[in-house]
């Protein structure tokens, strides 16, 4: 609708333009009706604030199309005090935080003053309290005659922001313009996945009698910290690092799995040997796997050593059977093992990239936000591979910003905020805690 | 929730009858071989219109004339494979031969008059090779610099340093086995054809069944998810550097041993051929894809253009600007044959 990839056939009516869907891209000639914002913010890292802002907006233009600095810069201060955010808007884009970031792209949009909004996942990299800030905004102008059209995965959001529902699987409407008062969470889910479901449920497989797998000592994220953090993973556990966006729980993550350097403190094994650890990263398009390679070759860097003879070259028959038994764990659904990776759905990417981390027989898995952007039978499926993965001894680090997930997955939850752990909670938790702990009540 | 049932790899076998042949045009296009007919149209045609064209004395004289270029383009490949470029190559092709070529003559023939064996210039022209290559990883991946502006700087800076070293002459004759590479015949075969056709054999397997080239292939593909697979990426890209710069020292000697004597214009303008042999054999500028097989058909096409062109007794400026217009349509049909074939866009 927002014109950013053509439709096949049919027609648009947008108040008094109509586009005729012909193949071709008509973003530009409805830029007047509609707002897009899409699920990963399209800024200009190169830009200031203000200039991301108001770009191309009539109101800071002159004659000629010469842009008025001064008045961008007071619009966009103006901008900002509305939604109270503590921003210079003559800072970069590209040097704010995720959740900065997608705010911005918001307020973008919604400054535009436009009659429809299309809004594509908002939420997927806000913390709780940026994610009340939006409803609060979409409601202010919802009173002022503002259109919405609310993309998301999550239920909960629905129902705080909807008043109708249209429910699409497998490009078919399955439900269209469902009023929100006669629907549950659990309908809902059904009827977007066809069948009825079970939220399943966590198992806890952790071994205590045993050293642990990793130790962290003394760690200091970076200059900013100020406490030191220690943690530990046993095999068996699956631990969940939560918190908000920018807490450092990303970037603790990656300490443990050997892809950052911390400023202080040492990560250690408690048996001698240093376990092997397979990262599933946080984005898989930036560094999850590599789209123009196969699904063959995408899993097999992850283990070329073990793959390979004393020379150095890759044994065809070992490494077709360890990826074929790879993907059949994960699940991974290609029409061949060399069809490229960037031609597969979200959630078989994932699914490699999970294969992947899994090639060199890792015994902890480092797990950052495993299923972001991965359709809901996916998300299952990989749920029960990390409960497979943890009853057969291996340890499990998830980060995750999702309740739902970390409820159904994890046998204890590390809170991480501003570079340190600030609470921990362990065994038996309801949903209820999970939620107040993570919003720092408790 | 369409789930597919999960059996025989979690393969999808409905396809594949309709697709073979598809797939077949995949593979043909993904390994390289998209030039090949056209390059057998290009010999039949020359056999055709020019009687002296397919005779087997020229043909090898075509090969001898391309090996210089073929290792060079090999060594670029190297880095292009991992989305860098390294320009200094042209420098090196001239620089490694002549700084060797000076420490084995003697002083009254423009020597630096230490007269080393002519056997040690070899390891003198590769070591020097190598060191400029492993100089070049340092500037990319310690100081960071965009390997574009290090690698230029690099190769004025060993143009005049060639100058230097030879006072601005040439320096004629550095000794027999040291030019052996470059001018002896093996089996009636010019040595310089056997190291080029050795070279791309070795580096072909090496690119296509050694866990290094599966790392080469990932990290131009994309870098940050080979280094969360845990590739070690920055001795990867260090490593390629210092390959190219070995291969392109390998081709310089070949050159001063072809001509008995290393000039100081030597190599100059072979870097913009390499990229374009590249190129037209299907190698992705932005890194990642690109094979042996193809960047052979790539440098044998320039040869066999440029030889025909000659053999026709077109003038010199006539050869300069048709190889331009051949590099432009050659990777105009590398690129859409690659998009057809996968789907996906490259940059070439």
């Amino acid at each position: 609708m927002s014109g950013f990839t053509p439709a096949d056939t049919g027609t648009i009516r947008i108040a008094d333009t109509e586009v005729e869907a012909n193949g071709h891209n008509y973003a530009a000639s409805i830029r007047n009706d509609i707002a897009h914002v899409q699920q990963t913010p399209q800024l200009f890292n190169l830009l200031t604030v203000a200039e991301n802002l108001l770009i191309e907006n009539p109101s800071v233009q002159r004659k000629f199309g010469v842009v008025s600095r001064g008045r961008m810069l007071a619009q966009a201060t103006e901008l900002l005090g509305k939604w109270n955010m503590d921003i210079q808007p003559n800072s970069l884009a590209g040097e704010l935080g995720a959740g900065t970031r997608q705010l911005l792209e918001i307020m973008k949009a919604l400054s535009r003053g436009v009659p429809v909004m299309i809004l594509d996942e908002p939420t997927a990299a806000l913390s709780n309290a940026e994610r009340r800030m939006l409803f609060d905004q979409v409601k202010v102008l919802k009173a002022a005659g503002v259109s919405f059209i609310y993309i998301s995965h999550h239920l909960d959001e629905i129902f705080e922001v909807a008043d109708t529902v249209t429910i699409l699987r497998d490009g078919q409407v399955v439900k269209a313009r469902e009023p929100v008062s006669g629907l549950d969470v659990e309908t809902i889910a059904d009827l977007m996945m066809g069948k009825k479901t079970v939220r399943s449920a966590r198992e806890d497989h952790t071994n205590h009698q045993v050293p642990a797998l990793l130790q962290a000592k003394g760690i200091r994220i970076d200059q900013f910290s100020e406490d030191d953090i220690d943690f530990q993973i046993y095999p068996g556990e699956i631990v969940a690092l939560a918190g908000p966006v920018g807490g450092g729980k990303e970037a603790l993550a990656m300490i443990l799995a050997g892809q950052q350097k911390p400023e202080g403190g040492e990560v250690v094994s408690p048996r001698g040997a240093f376990p092997t650890i397979g990262l599933v990263p946080t984005d898989r398009h930036a560094s999850g796997y590599v789209g123009i390679l196969g699904v063959r070759e995408n899993v097999a860097i992850g283990g070329l050593g073990m793959l390979s003879d004393t020379f150095g070259f890759i044994r065809k028959r070992r490494e077709a059977n360890h990826v074929g038994r790879l993907v059949r764990q994960t699940n991974v659904i290609a029409s061949s093992l060399e069809q490229p990776v960037s031609q597969l759905s979200g959630g078989n990417q994932q699914k490699v990239v999970f294969a992947r981390a899994l090639c060199r027989n890792p015994e902890v898995i480092v797990a950052l936000s495993p299923t972001r952007g991965v359709d809901v039978g996916a998300k299952e499926q990989l749920y029960a591979l990390l409960r497979d993965l943890a009853s057969k001894g291996l340890g499990v680090i998830v980060v995750s910003d999702e309740e739902d997930e970390i409820e159904q997955l994890a046998n204890r939850v590390v809170i991480v905020f501003e570079g340190r752990i600030v609470d921990e909670l362990v065994g038996k938790y309801t949903m209820t805690d999970l939620i107040l702990h993570m919003e720092g009540v408790v | 929730m369409s789930v597919k049932t999960m059996s025989d790899a979690t393969l999808d076998k409905r396809n594949a009858g309709q697709s073979r042949f598809s797939a077949l045009g995949s593979a043909f296009i993904a390994d390289g071989f998209t030039m090949y007919p056209v390059l057998l149209v290009l010999v039949i045609v020359g056999a055709i219109v020019a009687p002296r064209f397919a005779t087997t004395a020229n043909l090898v004289n075509i090969l001898e004339q391309v090996s210089v270029l073929g290792l060079t383009t090999i060594g670029l490949t190297f880095v292009v494979l991992i989305g860098r470029l390294d320009l200094s190559l042209e420098g090196i092709v001239g620089f490694a031969p002549m700084f060797a070529a000076v420490t084995l003559v003697p002083a009254a023939a423009g020597g630096l008059g230490i007269e080393l064996p002519a056997w040690a210039g070899l390891i003198v022209a590769l070591g020097t090779a190598g060191l400029i290559g492993y100089f070049n990883g340092f500037m990319v991946v310690r100081v960071g610099l965009n390997p574009f502006i290090s690698t230029l700087g690099l190769l004025v800076l060993l143009r005049g340093g060639v100058l230097i070293l030879s006072n601005g002459r040439s320096i004629y004759s550095p000794g027999k086995a040291f030019t052996y590479l470059g001018s002896e015949n093996l089996l009636g075969i010019p040595v310089s054809v056997l190291v080029f056709v050795v070279v791309a054999t070795v580096v072909g397997l090496i690119l296509r069944y050694h866990r290094y080239g599966r790392a080469l292939y990932a990290i131009g593909g994309n870098e940050e998810a080979a280094r969360a697979a845990g590739i070690n990426v920055d001795r990867m890209i260090w490593s390629a550097f210092v390959f190219a710069a070995l291969l392109a020292g390998l081709a310089g000697v070949l050159m001063t041993g072809r001509l008995d004597s290393a000039v100081t214009t030597q190599g100059q303008g072979i870097i913009f051929s390499a990229f374009a042999a590249a190129v037209i054999g299907g190698v992705s500028l932005g890194g990642g894809r690109g094979t042996i097989v193809g960047v052979v058909s790539g440098v044998l096409l320039i040869g066999v253009i440029n030889n025909l062109l000659t053999l026709a007794q077109v003038s010199s400026f006539y050869v300069q600007a048709s190889t331009g217009a051949v590099i432009i349509i050659a990777a105009v049909l590398t690129t859409i044959a690659s998009r057809r074939s996968s789907g996906v866009r490259t940059r070439t």
